[in-house]
């Protein structure tokens, strides 16, 4: 990820609150009378939808596509986890808040290796 | 005549643009552009100058020719023309029917262009017209990814910006071959989304 200050702090905190945000929405919903596996289908777009809604403030400070993924991405797993554990048993708010954040900071990490794979040149001439 | 549907698209967004671009995204990508636009010698031609965002990196002392498709969007670009160290000859254009006269520019540059050209291939060989045998096209762009998790949400997500602006899943690369230029390089930016390319019209 990007290793200016401004840019690795405001991207961390970004993913912290698109997780948490995704969390309290599926914490909300869902319920252990859900099947597991519809919780799952419905809390990933969800999370989804939320990550790209959340965007679009974070987006003007951050960036376009450096922001966008990775709120799209947050979202989409905080939903899908925490609407699973919520799907299989009664779930405490701070527990999903806990798992909400911990997708945030999964999805920095999973991207921080991503991009440091990707990035730099791949292709130049007679390469 | 130009694209009403593009032209109005992006004339309806020049009031609003900067409070969406300048902030995030230019300041996470002037570095690469910057490194990018300092190739910029002979004659220049910019495609898309938009509302003049890209040009706090152009070198100094440029001559460069700017088009973009939108009146309004060049309007809001004057002040960051005049303020410019050298000389922006904007003129309001669609890039698939530039008047220019065949191998007029030694380079071409874009700048996040190809996500919004309508046609984008033909736009390339456009280009490919109007530059001179062995000139360069060097592009700063965001395309879709090669990569499945990735190349999804780029998919569902141009199915929303193409309504508003970009695409988000071009291949660009593939689109400049296609058009018959030869890639020089390719530089990921950000993941394989975000890149510069460099290509050369063969002589």
């Amino acid at each position: 990820m990007d290793r200016r200050w401004y840019f690795a702090v405001g991207d961390f905190l970004a993913s912290l609150l698109v997780g948490i945000v995704a969390a309290i929405a599926a914490w909300a919903l869902v319920s252990p009378d859900w099947n597991m596996w519809a919780a799952m289908a419905l809390m990933m777009p969800l999370g989804m939808i939320i990550g790209l809604v959340l965007f679009f403030p974070m987006g003007a400070l951050l960036g376009a596509q450096e922001a966008m993924i990775p709120a799209m991405y947050t979202g989409m797993w905080a939903g899908m986890v925490v609407g699973m554990m919520a799907a299989m048993m009664p779930l405490p708010l701070d527990h999903a808040l806990q798992m909400g954040a911990a997708c945030g900071v999964a999805e920095t990490l999973f991207l921080w290796v991503a991009n440091t794979l990707l990035r730099g040149k791949v292709r130049q001439a007679g390469g | 005549m130009a694209d009403a549907a593009t032209q109005a698209k992006w004339d309806k967004l020049a009031p609003r643009f900067d409070g969406m671009a300048s902030q995030g995204a230019e300041r996470r990508w002037k570095p690469h552009k910057q490194k990018l636009f300092s190739l910029m010698q002979g004659k220049v031609l910019f495609m898309a100058l938009g509302t003049g965002l890209d040009i706090p990196a152009f070198p100094p002392g440029q001559q460069i020719t700017a088009i973009d498709i939108s009146p309004k969007m060049l309007a809001e670009a004057q002040k960051r023309i005049a303020a410019y160290d050298g000389s922006i000859d904007a003129q309001v254009m669609d890039v698939h029917e530039m008047p220019f006269a065949e191998a007029s520019f030694d380079q071409v540059f874009t700048s996040c262009t190809f996500c919004s050209v309508p046609r984008p291939v033909e736009g390339l060989k456009a280009i490919h017209r109007v530059l001179k045998p062995g000139g360069e096209l060097f592009m700063f762009e965001h395309t879709g990814s090669r990569l499945a998790p990735f190349r999804a949400m780029m998919d569902l997500m141009t199915v929303l910006s193409e309504r508003v602006g970009p695409s988000m899943n071009r291949d660009t690369t593939a689109n400049v071959a296609a058009a018959g230029f030869r890639i020089v390089e390719v530089e990921n930016v950000f993941l394989d989304v975000v890149k510069t390319i460099r290509a050369i019209k063969p002589a």
